[in-house]
């Protein structure tokens, strides 16, 4: 087909077409500023020619789709990433509130182990002082409190973060229901040739903060349709259909994640629900059993000493000292929590080494606790000040992951922007040149008026206009 | 290449981290410490307990230091005055050698060296902050009791045994010496001296050899006495060594933990000036794009 009509459908092909970029152009724009929106391009093809024997003939132009531009790969990294971001955010935030306990060096555990042994060393030039007996026991009153605090501040984040269990696992059902929503939306789509665009984008985005929370992996089954698992395999969306994680409270009183009757808890590698988990089974647990230690090897070896010597006893027989502080449970599992100062009468420190009130032989035994290997080793102080750089370090690697972390995501982010991101001022030069476009086919049609009016009025102009 | 046409994420983190960094450079201006955290820096966090220890140690071992000067000077002071008493007892002892008193001055004589014999046993029974000095570790009773049936007229109640005080890491002192070692010292007892002297001076028969022996038991007691003497030195030089190793640990902590005011206050200003560059940077952001130039 040829001819004046021709043109004027092809004209009409190019008229249509730039509404449609400019459509697309003014989404984009629309779009600017919306979160895990892809940029949109309108893909154009030259109509099917008409050959006329020698002769190829064009037809106009043809809106092919309408594409997002996306990278796939990187999408999966941004997942990726998120996941490790999110778990070691999750980790350094506790750990910051962790470390607070261990931030002083004159309060605490280890300044009340030195003011213990120094009250000590000051009742060796006066035994029988009942004022200076007394602030021995104080002093180990204080290491008690001060060990029991340590131990029930950790066990009460710990009972915290089983309220973050269960809200992220809260969280991650929500999301996933969504996001097997918009999954069977999509395949709907898809199966008719349709463009999903922007319900990919939504679902990209669910998916991302998904990733959040979890270490949610994605395989693309075809015709648009998603499987979500865990990296280890936990199925979270499966044909359009989402999988609900749920919590069960563990022998250990804390909340696990099932994934129907299987114990997924210590599976779990990335995401907030990760971090938290890997903060409340390993580094709290980790950290109370160091304590444990010190507080059943210090209250041990205390008592041990104390046992050597006698006690004041003016009127009496000579009589050997008994515990200061109460025996440690067995294993010293929970022994921070309950060290306790187990007498109340300051005659009952057993100073003397040969039964007479004035000696002070003993406190020497019980003083050397100091450089004694009561836990792990180590002498009380040597171990506690190792537990505060264990804590310190640990936090400030997590510090230093976060931050790396960060930046690769950042860069990630920007390398989705320059992909994926809306740009105004592209914008506004694809709609300047679209509306030339239109223009231009809108004289064409003009044109083809002007000539179609000739060729009816046979040159005669006043006619048809 | 194309890029990434928002660039508002990037500059907020930026902004971020530096308001982070001028948090942080206050708060050690505020606190005038470095290490306010654990994680600010493990290592000093782990040495500055170490750090408060010693510092706790140094300041335990200063005051036992000075309660024990209290004591040993103490001691030695009423050795001293053992020791005059005693120089007064061979003087009336020699007088009393002489032959030719009176039998009424012998008598004063001997009432006078009865007087000192008491007026020691009351010296060896001196206490300090309620501690019997000479009993040994047996401080809360008088360690000397006079008795007219024991041939030194006196019975010691006191024990062998001496305390020792830390006044160092690793470092201990005797604080005292039992009477026995020092009053009735077995054969350099000045009590049995003191008393044969009177005995002698009774029968009026070897006064001169009771006073050579009282004074051998003085001299004695003299040497003895050294001990507490030399205690005092040794505190006193402890004392300078702890001084001195006070203000290594402060030092030490201060290293540690301190804060270069003038480092942090740059710090400080350094962000605040990065800060608002990137507050201008953002707010310069998109003012301007393409569609502002189309007519």
């Amino acid at each position: 087909m040829s001819g004046l009509f021709g043109s004027l459908s092809i004209a009409l092909s190019g008229l249509a077409v730039s509404q449609q970029e400019l459509e697309t152009s003014s989404n984009n724009v629309a779009n600017a500023s919306t979160p895990g929106y892809s940029r949109e391009t309108a893909v154009t093809d030259p109509g099917a020619p008409v050959v006329y024997g020698p002769l190829t003939i064009g037809t106009g132009v043809v809106l092919e789709k309408i594409e997002s531009l996306r990278d796939p790969i990187l999408e999966i990294q941004l997942n990726q990433e998120t996941q490790q971001q999110s778990s070691l955010n999750a980790q350094l935030e506790q750990l910051q509130q962790m470390q607070t306990q261990f931030s002083s060096a004159t309060t605490g555990i280890g300044a009340d182990m030195s003011n213990f042994f120094n009250s000590l060393q000051q009742l060796s030039p006066d035994p029988t002082n009942l004022a200076l007996r007394q602030s021995v026991l104080t002093a180990a009153g204080n290491l008690a409190t001060d060990f029991n605090n340590a131990a029930s501040s950790l066990q009460t984040q710990s009972s915290n973060l089983n309220l973050n269990v269960v809200q992220d696992v809260g969280q991650v059902n929500t999301l996933t229901a969504q996001i097997a929503s918009v999954d069977q939306q999509i395949a709907s789509l898809e199966n008719a040739n349709e463009d999903a665009g922007s319900l990919v984008d939504q679902q990209t985005n669910l998916i991302r903060q998904l990733s959040g929370l979890v270490d949610v992996q994605v395989v693309q089954t075809g015709k648009g349709g998603i499987e979500l698992t865990t990296s280890n395999g936990t199925a979270l969306v499966s044909g359009g259909q989402s999988f609900a994680l749920t919590t069960q409270v563990g022998g250990n009183g804390a909340q696990q994640v099932m994934a129907g009757a299987q114990n997924i808890t210590s599976s779990l590698t990335g995401g907030s629900l990760a971090g938290t988990i890997e903060i409340r089974d390993q580094e709290i647990p980790g950290i109370l059993n160091q304590l444990d230690q010190l507080a059943a090897g210090f209250s041990s070896a205390v008592n041990a000493a104390n046992a050597h010597g006698y006690i004041l006893n003016d009127n009496g027989p000579p009589t050997l000292g008994g515990n200061i502080f109460t025996t440690p449970p067995a294993g010293g599992v929970g022994a921070a929590a309950a060290m306790q100062v187990a007498i109340t009468n300051p005659s009952l420190i057993a100073a003397s080494s040969d039964g007479t009130p004035g000696s002070n032989g003993n406190l020497a035994n019980l003083s050397a606790v100091a450089n004694e290997a009561v836990a792990n080793g180590e002498t009380p102080i040597d171990f506690y000040s190792n537990l505060v750089f264990q804590v310190g370090s640990t936090t400030s690697n997590a510090s230093a992951d976060v931050d790396a972390s960060g930046q690769i995501l950042q860069q990630l982010q920007d390398q989705r922007g320059s992909i994926s991101g809306v740009s105004l001022d592209e914008e506004a030069a694809n709609i300047v040149q679209y509306q030339t476009a239109y223009q231009a086919s809108a004289r064409v049609v003009t044109i083809i008026d002007a000539m179609l009016a000739d060729a009816v009025n046979l040159g005669v102009e006043a006619a048809v206009q | 290449m194309r890029v990434n046409p928002n660039p508002m994420p990037d500059l907020l983190a930026a902004l971020n981290q530096t308001q982070l960094q001028a948090q942080e450079a206050e708060l050690e201006i505020s606190t005038g410490k470095s290490v306010n955290e654990p994680s600010d820096n493990p290592i000093a966090a782990a040495l500055l307990i170490e750090n408060n220890d010693q510092a706790t140690f140094n300041t335990g071992y200063l005051q036992n230091l000075t309660t024990i000067n209290g004591q040993l000077s103490s001691a030695d002071s009423t050795l001293s005055s053992v020791q005059s008493a005693l120089q007064q007892a061979i003087s009336l002892g020699v007088e009393g050698a002489n032959g030719t008193l009176s039998a009424d001055d012998q008598a004063a004589i001997v009432a006078q060296l009865q007087d000192i014999q008491s007026q020691i046993i009351s010296l060896a029974n001196t206490s300090y902050q309620g501690n019997y000095l000479f009993g040994g570790t047996v401080t809360a009773t008088p360690p000397y009791v006079a008795d007219g049936s024991d041939p030194s007229g006196v019975i010691y109640l006191g024990n062998e045994d001496v305390n020792q005080v830390s006044i160092g890491s690793g470092y201990k002192i005797d604080i005292n010496q039992p009477g026995s070692q020092l009053f009735s010292a077995n054969g350099n007892s000045v009590f049995l001296a003191l008393n044969n002297l009177i005995l002698a001076l009774q029968s009026n028969s070897g006064v001169g050899t009771a006073v050579g022996a009282l004074t051998a038991a003085a001299n004695y007691l003299s040497v003895q006495g050294v001990f507490y003497g030399n205690a005092m030195s040794q505190v006193q030089s402890q004392t300078t060594y702890l001084n001195a190793a006070k203000l290594q640990i402060a030092q030490q902590q201060n290293t540690l933990a301190g804060v270069d005011l003038a480092t942090a206050a740059n710090n400080l200003s350094q962000s605040q000036t990065d800060s608002q560059a990137a507050m201008e940077a953002i707010s310069k952001l998109s003012q301007n794009n393409l569609f502002d130039y189309l007519t």
